[in-house]
């Protein structure tokens, strides 16, 4: 059985890896305790947006007009799940640490290396566990949308789904990013400083240097919270989900180069500064892609339908010059209402601030401040508007095309809803701890006898 | 890949004569300016239990490690069958069980080793027989952080007879084991031994490595001070009926 002629242990298969993996990751108090304190968390901030959403509700049953603004996804669903998203940001980087963490303070990493798998495998087969554990704290969310739902709350699907999977991406994130700080520190107290340096810094980065001009802004843009801000704005960006993908590769392969104990650290680092090179040049990539989706059930981040297609077919290129500081508000306004929804629907446009990126100080004083010059082939045209009731004739205008007529029955009338709260208050602060009380007993129950996993 | 090994293609009929399993040309250590293991050279020979004794900071856990791929080292010059075996697929001919491990701590003893035996595809009777063989019946269903000393070095001996590697290098295999117990231990690798399979074992208490043992490296300040079966090392010290113990001392 172990004469030298036999030794052909180079692939293995992966169930057993990714069984103990998973046992691994549902064995640790982390996932669970994480869970516990995830109900009162995303109970209480359901809570409060359906409570303020009845509130609102109550108008809008009234005038169909203020019906029109409420929308669930503002309303009930970002808030919610922006519970999900601080529980994600301090808890689960101790959870996604454990998986590789613990191996390494044990010295157990020492048998993992030595066993019939590529480093790529081990890593590949832990960040499963780190998706099977983000499925699993997912459940208070999915929950919350489910009772909405039963008092009966409206739910559109695309919208809810981009969402849900904006939060499964950047859960990931952080878990990649925990895998790799669990792979270059020796004890997984160490890691978790270093994973919650990146959480916690970007949250710091958000709301410090957020709305800060030039080299502040970009600084800002690097925050992991901007990664949900597209997707609670119901857009779906392929440069987006190709970036954040290129990020969760670029640390799982950074995780890869350290993990393996043999190999001397100067080789270690020239690998990964060559990953580190390629990462960056595949964001940068995705930085160019501009296809976006617009998923809203209420269309906010397009034009009406009519307009869209007529935007669509304006063929020569559109330049819009903004007399702007970029901190402004009337930027903000018109960036979200007017720039935004051309970039998503004419094939050809270049936007420019006159004043690059200074402040708003620095060009205030200037007497074309104000103004957003448009060009459409040879003619163009200057407006200080914010709204596309404005632009849309003006554009229309220079391309000398007739404005489309409104489409009747397009409009989006709002989902008002007085919701109850003795449901959901029993069920995030009772019946859901102890569903997951019991499954973490009964998960912790011990194999009856031995069987080869393989 | 030319010049390196794969196991595999080392012609049987070379393996047939050559008793030479595996070459350390050289491993030298280091760590900040201070060597710990200098130049360090030996042969393991097919089917032997090989010991490579030393006191506490001899470098034994190093060279081991060194030797596995496990640990990167200055200089790691080693030949499979003749072959060079570089240190990223060590792992392919040899599997190294270290000292003071205790894997996947939450887990039950059941389930560590339903893993390993599913990695190498073992049957259940044949993880059953590694449990009986070590005596692991009784802590099956325990935790392994809950295990005794004892029981988490048999845990460890019982992953390393589900390997099928044929070389198995074992750091400190009787430490936390009683006078029993290590005649148990003894029995079993003796037995891993005669049915093939290469031991090289890191032990610093000589009169367990002198039961055990075929051959022996003496390790002291990271240096080899002697190679060779026990009668090699008495007729080098001119000590005729020496232990190991008088061996060691005479030649460090």
């Amino acid at each position: 059985m172990h004469s030298p002629e036999t030794c052909h242990v180079q692939n293995a298969p992966l169930r057993p890896l990714l069984v103990k993996e998973l046992w691994e990751i549902l064995s640790g108090r982390a996932l669970w305790t994480m869970l516990l304190l995830m109900c009162p968390l995303l109970g209480y901030s359901f809570l409060q947006a359906t409570s303020l959403y009845g509130e609102a509700s109550v108008a809008g049953l009234r005038s169909p007009v203020l019906a029109s603004s409420l929308s669930p996804l503002d309303g009930v669903l970002v808030p919610t799940l922006g519970a999900s998203y601080v529980a994600v940001t301090l808890l689960f980087p101790f959870v996604a640490i454990r998986v590789l963490g613990l191996e390494k303070e044990s010295g157990a990493l020492r048998l993992l290396v030595q066993l019939p798998y590529r480093p790529p495998a081990l890593i590949a087969a832990k960040l499963a566990a780190v998706l099977a554990a983000l499925v699993l704290s997912c459940i208070p969310a999915v929950s919350a949308l489910v009772i909405w739902g039963m008092q009966g709350g409206h739910l559109s699907a695309p919208e809810t789904l981009n969402l849900l999977f904006g939060h499964l991406l950047y859960g990931l994130l952080v878990g990649a990013i925990a895998l790799f700080a669990a792979s270059v520190s020796e004890s997984a107290a160490t890691a978790a400083i270093v994973t919650l340096a990146f959480t916690i810094g970007s949250w710091v980065l958000d709301f410090t240097v957020a709305g800060q001009p030039g080299f502040l802004a970009w600084i800002a843009r690097l925050s992991l919270t901007q990664i949900l801000r597209t997707f609670e704005q119901g857009l779906l960006s392929a440069g987006l989900v190709l970036g954040i993908g290129a990020a969760m590769f670029g640390f799982a392969a950074l995780a890869n180069v350290w993990l393996p104990p043999g190999v001397q650290v100067r080789d270690k680092v020239m690998r990964s500064i060559a990953w580190v090179v390629i990462v960056a040049l595949v964001l940068g990539l995705a930085t160019q892609i501009k296809l976006t989706f617009d998923v809203t059930e209420d269309r906010r981040n397009s034009f009406p339908a009519a307009d869209q297609h007529l935007l669509a077919s304006l063929a020569q290129p559109l330049v819009v010059t903004v007399n702007l500081a970029p901190e402004d508000p009337r930027y903000a306004d018109l960036q979200r209402n007017v720039l935004a929804k051309l970039e998503r629907a004419m094939p050809d446009v270049s936007i420019r601030l006159a004043s690059g990126r200074q402040s708003q100080a620095a060009t205030a004083g200037e007497d074309r401040y104000g103004e957003v010059e448009y060009a459409y082939g040879a003619r163009s045209d200057v407006s200080r508007s914010t709204s596309p009731r404005e632009i849309l004739p003006m554009l229309y205008g220079l391309a000398g095309v007739s404005p489309p007529a409104p489409a009747p029955g397009s409009d989006y009338l709002g989902y008002p809803l007085v919701a109850g709260r003795g449901v959901a208050l029993l069920w995030f602060f009772a019946g859901l701890p102890l569903c997951i009380a019991l499954a973490w007993r009964w998960n912790r129950r011990l194999p009856k006898s031995i069987t080869a996993e393989s | 890949m030319d010049g390196v090994l794969p196991i595999a293609a080392a012609s049987a009929f070379r393996q047939a004569r050559d008793p030479v399993l595996l070459r350390v040309d050289s491993i030298t250590k280091q760590y900040a300016d201070q060597a710990v293991l200098s130049d360090v050279a030996f042969d393991i020979q097919a089917g032997e239990i090989l010991g490579i004794i030393g006191p506490n900071g001899a470098g034994k856990t190093t060279l081991l490690e060194a030797l596995a791929g496990v640990l990167p080292a200055e200089a790691n010059d080693v030949r499979w069958r003749g072959e060079r075996l570089p240190a990223s697929r060590r792992h392919e001919a040899m599997f190294y069980l270290p000292d003071g491990v205790r894997p996947f701590l939450d887990q039950p003893v059941t389930r560590v080793l339903s893993f390993i035996g599913g990695v190498y595809r073992r049957s259940t009777g044949e993880i059953e027989d590694a449990i009986k063989s070590v005596g692991l019946t009784p802590v099956l269903h325990k935790r392994v952080h809950s295990l005794s000393k004892g029981y988490g070095r048999r845990l460890m001996l019982a992953l390393g007879l589900l390997t099928p590697h044929p070389l198995l290098l074992m750091d400190e295999p009787f430490d936390g084991f009683d006078l029993r117990q290590i005649r148990m231990i003894v029995d079993v690798l003796r037995r891993e031994a005669s049915e093939g399979r290469t031991l090289a074992l890191a032990i610093h208490q000589l009169p367990d490595a002198e039961r055990v043992c075929d051959r022996f490296v003496l390790l002291a300040d990271g240096r080899v001070r002697g190679v060779g079966t026990l009668n090699d090392l008495r007729a080098r010290t001119g000590i005729s009926e020496g232990s190991l113990e008088d061996i060691f001392l005479a030649l460090t």
